[in-house]
């Protein structure tokens, strides 16, 4: 109650101190007529009058306490002069707020990108309730271990799909409310415009219901539409009927061709609904089908093919569903030992399995640009401590006239406080351009980055950090004027010398602050060897001059693998009689692109189970990726789906599980019954998922004889003699003029795909290192600083030197020797924790350890050179020092 | 106590008729700096024992006029009792035997 009367009281209190003072003056008056009456002379009267009143002025300074206006005056009063003292030393205030900007940009860019990727909900109604639920095997051995290149992660356990047979008994664990599977599905749509191939996923029934979303016209899917067999029907996105349908008013009921197969619309979501695998993904799904396993695939549960999104009862938290799936696991390990003793279910909240991935990239950027501010904050506190040390002389004259050390104080923690706020203003500002040039440089694999925005916990997140940094950057060059004795600062004179403990708290700050830039720099340092280690893997295939594409057969119009090899012989019969043309290739999937794994047994071996990769290849395929064949022959047109089934493996299959000997002319099977594969040749080892994976046993199946396997021929590729994407063009009618409804997706060089596969990497290299540069850049200012101020302070002493002889060679290693104890002290600190530090940087390594000497010389020497450059501009005009010149100025 | 007296026996009074109510009832013993009259009233605003409205003086001069309010009467109350029990206190240990 009192509070707001105090408040209403504040803001009219000027009108307030008159009408006391009317008051007041009324009662002088008044006294001084009737002392008048009483017989008084005028002027005595009111003289008397007066004394009988007291002292006006301290009454109203009471009445100012009792409201409590002093404390806000005081500190509009102090505000004001930080304000007015700022734009008397325009750089100084340019220099400080630009460099709290840097800091804080850099920090509330990351963090935004941090928030919209990991923190912010997802756009789906209660998602904390949203789990991602995955498989894990469990490796008790590692089978194919070999010198060299390790083979998956040994002992610890590998991710995979879900097997749908599993899914019954998740659900009858008890802590979800309902799973869901869904697996992404493409189809090519036709019938409207060019045929095209669209992203598609088949989801269960009540994938929709799980996720809480309701379509905005007809409905989602019915239990009985999601079984072998039913009426084909489709649920679409808003954007699919807003921009392929023209938003038809009557969209449900619309049939719509996919694979070459009507499918009866019945439902469109609401606009800006995505799937959470595509949620920032630039290939949105347009159509949802649904799954309708067959029976054989919902009694077996060693198919693992599936995702499974799951709500969890309200109440019920991720570790409780954690036991309850442990517990399920247990029966279902006991039941089915063969299929489910090595593989266990594992939950993660939907949100922070997205982020899996970019996660620890986002956190170890946080972390550097953290440091960041760190440094900034330092370098502004050396900035205010030069210039309290130039204000030491206004501080003793005030504490002299009887000013508090705490007004004083608190008058300098107000002018920090000004300098912060204008930062954050600034650096809010400079966040959010920052934060532009980085969704626009963004690798596009980074999920719902581009949302990364303002929003109140970026604001929060910054303010506080200001306000922080002007406590930490404030508090020192306070607690120092505070310490101010003014008898012996005024017998300095107006000479603003730094005392000792003044000179003590900069070089700490410098030290600091180089010790900080070192850190950040061997972060940056191991990442670019990590990235150039990575880059000089050697893939075992060429890249350059090769394009591929995807060419998706539906099996409505290719039912059999009969009918896509003869799409696909045509096809590269064509194309290789086009100019320019070098090789062509069909693989049911090229490297980079997936792929299958099975189970196989060598010579008849059932005892031992090995899973090499599989893949089909047309006898091009080895020439088109320059994969050099080392023994045997590769596969040729004699083999045919007639003919012996025959392979070609590669060195890591004959060293992982023929113990090195020659494969040629060993035999490998499927299963039991399956018939034997005959090893024809061996080809050179490739890393089949990039530079950043692993050499794994391969085996090449023919593309000839896939009726024999489970794989559809669906990739084409080419290798050219020019440029290959000039080759885009004539393939692509190649494609049509065998079937003008037979889309060419996913067109790109190998190049590209190789590019863009370490965009990641590339991008967190390129950011640290550019952090790591404006880290260097604030100490070098420092050290700069620094040098430059004590080169000035003993400007007279350097000056008695050189008029007693002293060459400027010694007066430049004088400086020099000081700069170089402060770089040496915060190298060696930096040090410590660059080892400290960095070991969190280790799973974004390739191939290189966290404590990799080479980054920490690299960062050492680079910083120690630029260091010592910065240290040189001072020093060396304190050795052209005029000694006529510096002595007159004492 | 004495000033939400004063308000408490008369109309609304401006602070020169206060300070003249007290100096007149109790005879010119009890004179302290009239000023102090002014941060004390001041205290009692804020406390919402008082309320000040301004109006005329029979000079026709500006001058604000302090009530006494519906907390302030409690307040008044609650001093006079307090004040009642200490000076019986004191009257009882003062008595002669």
């Amino acid at each position: 109650m009192k509070l707001p009367r105090r408040i209403a009281a504040f803001f009219r209190r000027d009108s307030e101190t008159l009408a006391l003072r009317e008051e007041m003056k009324l009662h002088v008056e008044l006294r001084a007529r009737k002392l008048h009456h009483a017989g008084l002379a005028p002027d005595d009267a009111g003289f008397a009058a007066r004394r009988q009143f007291g002292n006006a002025a301290v009454y109203q300074d009471q009445i100012s306490a009792l409201w409590g206006w002093t404390m806000w005056e005081r500190f509009w009063q102090d505000l004001r002069h930080g304000i007015r003292m700022l734009f008397k030393a325009p750089g100084f205030a340019a220099i400080t707020v630009l460099t709290l900007a840097l800091g804080l940009g850099i920090n509330t860019a990351i963090f935004s990108a941090v928030n919209a990727v990991m923190l912010r909900p997802l756009p789906y109604p209660h998602s904390e309730r949203l789990i991602s639920l995955w498989e894990e095997t469990i490796h008790k051995d590692q089978r194919f271990s070999s010198s060299g290149t390790p083979v998956g992660t040994a002992g610890g356990s590998q991710r995979t799909t879900v097997a749908v047979a599993n899914i019954a008994d998740y659900r009858a664990s008890g802590a979800f409310e309902d799973l869901a599977s869904y697996d992404s599905s493409p189809v090519n749509l036709t019938g409207m415009g060019t045929p095209q191939r669209i992203s598609g996923e088949s989801v269960t029934w009540n994938y929709f219901s799980v996720l809480e979303v309701l379509p905005v016209e007809g409905r989602t899917f019915l239990q009985e539409e999601d079984r072998p067999g039913a009426d084909p029907v489709a649920i679409v996105s808003h954007e699919f009927w807003q921009q392929r349908m023209g938003a038809a008013a009557e969209a449900v009921g619309h049939p719509v061709l996919l694979d070459g197969k009507p499918y009866r619309i019945v439902g469109v979501l609401p606009a800006g609904f995505q799937s959470p695998p595509k949620l920032g993904v630039d290939t949105p799904t347009e159509v949802y089908l649904t799954a309708s396993y067959p029976r054989e695939q919902l009694a077996n549960r060693g198919d693992h093919d599936v995702n499974v999104v799951a709500r969890l009862k309200p109440g019920v938290s991720l570790a409780a569903a954690r036991a309850a799936l442990g517990t399920t696991w247990a029966g279902l390990a006991k039941q089915y030992p063969a299929t489910n003793g090595n593989l266990r279910p594992a939950i993660a909240t939907l949100r922070d399995d997205l982020a899996s991935d970019v996660s620890h990239s986002l956190w170890a950027l946080l972390g550097a640009s953290g440091l960041i501010v760190l440094i900034a904050c330092v370098n502004v506190a050396n900035l205010l401590m030069v210039r309290a040390a130039g204000r030491r002389h206004e501080s003793s004259v005030r504490m002299a006239l009887g000013a508090g050390r705490l007004p004083l104080m608190r008058q300098l923690m107000t002018e920090s406080l000004v300098i912060a706020a204008a930062g954050c203003v600034a650096g809010i500002v400079t966040g959010r351009l920052l934060m532009l040039a980085l969704t626009a440089m963004a690798p596009p694999d980074i999920p719902r980055i581009e949302n990364a925005g303002m929003d109140w916990r970026v604001f929060a997140v910054a303010a506080a950090i200001a306000l922080t940094t002007a406590l930490i950057f404030g508090m020192a060059p306070a607690w120092q004027a505070s310490q101010v004795k003014p008898v012996e600062a005024l017998k300095t004179a107006a000479r603003g010398t730094g005392g000792t403990s003044q000179v003590r708290w900069r070089t700490a700050l410098t030290i600091a602050e180089v010790s900080l830039s070192l850190i950040l720099l061997v972060g940056a340092g191991l990442l670019l060897r990590s990235f150039s280690t990575l880059m000089g893997v050697n893939l075992g295939f060429q890249t350059d001059h090769v394009i591929a594409m995807n060419i998706n057969l539906p099996d409505l119009h290719y039912p059999d693998a009969q009918a896509r090899l003869q799409f696909f012989q045509k096809i590269e019969d064509r194309v290789r009689s086009l100019p320019g043309v070098v090789a062509v290739a069909t693989a049911n999937r090229l490297p980079m692109r997936g792929g299958w794994s099975s189970g196989i047994f060598v010579d008849g071996d059932m005892e031992n189970e090995y899973s090499p990769d599989f893949q089909a290849v047309s006898p091009g395929y080895f020439e088109t990726l320059g994969i050099p064949l080392l023994r045997g022959r590769t596969l040729t047109g004699q083999d045919t789906a007639d003919s012996t089934p025959v392979a070609v493996v590669n060195q890591a299959f004959s060293h992982q599980l023929l113990e090195d000997r020659d494969p040629i002319g060993h035999t490998m099977q499927r299963s039991p019954n399956a018939p034997r594969i005959s090893i024809v040749g061996v080809v050179n080892d490739i890393r089949r998922k990039g530079k950043d994976g692993l050499i794994k046993p391969e085996v090449y199946l023919c593309g000839g004889q896939t009726n024999l396997y489970p794989v559809h021929l669906a990739d084409f590729a080419v290798r050219s003699a020019g440029d290959p994407r000039a080759l885009v063009n004539a393939i692509t009618r190649e494609a049509w003029a065998i079937d003008k409804d037979q889309p060419v997706t996913n067109v790109r060089t190998m190049d590209e795909i190789i590019d863009e596969a370490v965009a990641r990497r590339r991008f967190q290299t390129l950011l640290l290192l550019i952090f790591a540069g404006v880290a260097v850049a604030l100490a070098i200012v420092g050290i700069y600083g620094v040098l430059t101020y004590s080169v000035s302070q003993r400007l007279s002493e350097l000056g008695i030197r050189v008029a007693l002889g002293a060459p400027p060679r010694a007066i430049v290693s004088l400086v020099l020797r000081q700069a170089g104890a402060l770089i040496a002290a915060g190298i060696a600190l930096g040090l410590v924790g660059a080892y400290g530090l960095t070991r969190f940087l280790q799973d974004l390594l390739f191939e290189v350890k966290a404590t990799d000497w080479h980054a920490y010389a690299g960062a050492v020497a680079l910083l120690a050179m630029v260091a010592v450059i910065a240290a040189l501009i001072p020093a060396r005009r304190g050795a052209r020092v005029d000694p006529a010149v510096a002595l007159r100025q004492e | 106590m004495l000033i939400l007296k004063t308000l408490a026996r008369n109309k609304p009074l401006h602070g020169f008729a206060i300070a003249e109510f007290i100096l007149e009832t109790s005879s010119g013993v009890l004179q302290v700096e009239e000023g102090s009259l002014y941060p004390a009233l001041q205290r009692m605003l804020l406390k919402d024992w008082i309320a000040g409205d301004w109006g005329k003086t029979e000079e026709n001069r500006r001058a604000r006029y302090y009530g006494l309010t519906a907390e302030g009467r409690k307040q008044l109350a609650r001093e006079l009792d307090r004040y009642a029990r200490v000076s019986q206190a004191i009257a009882a240990i003062l008595q002669p035997v």
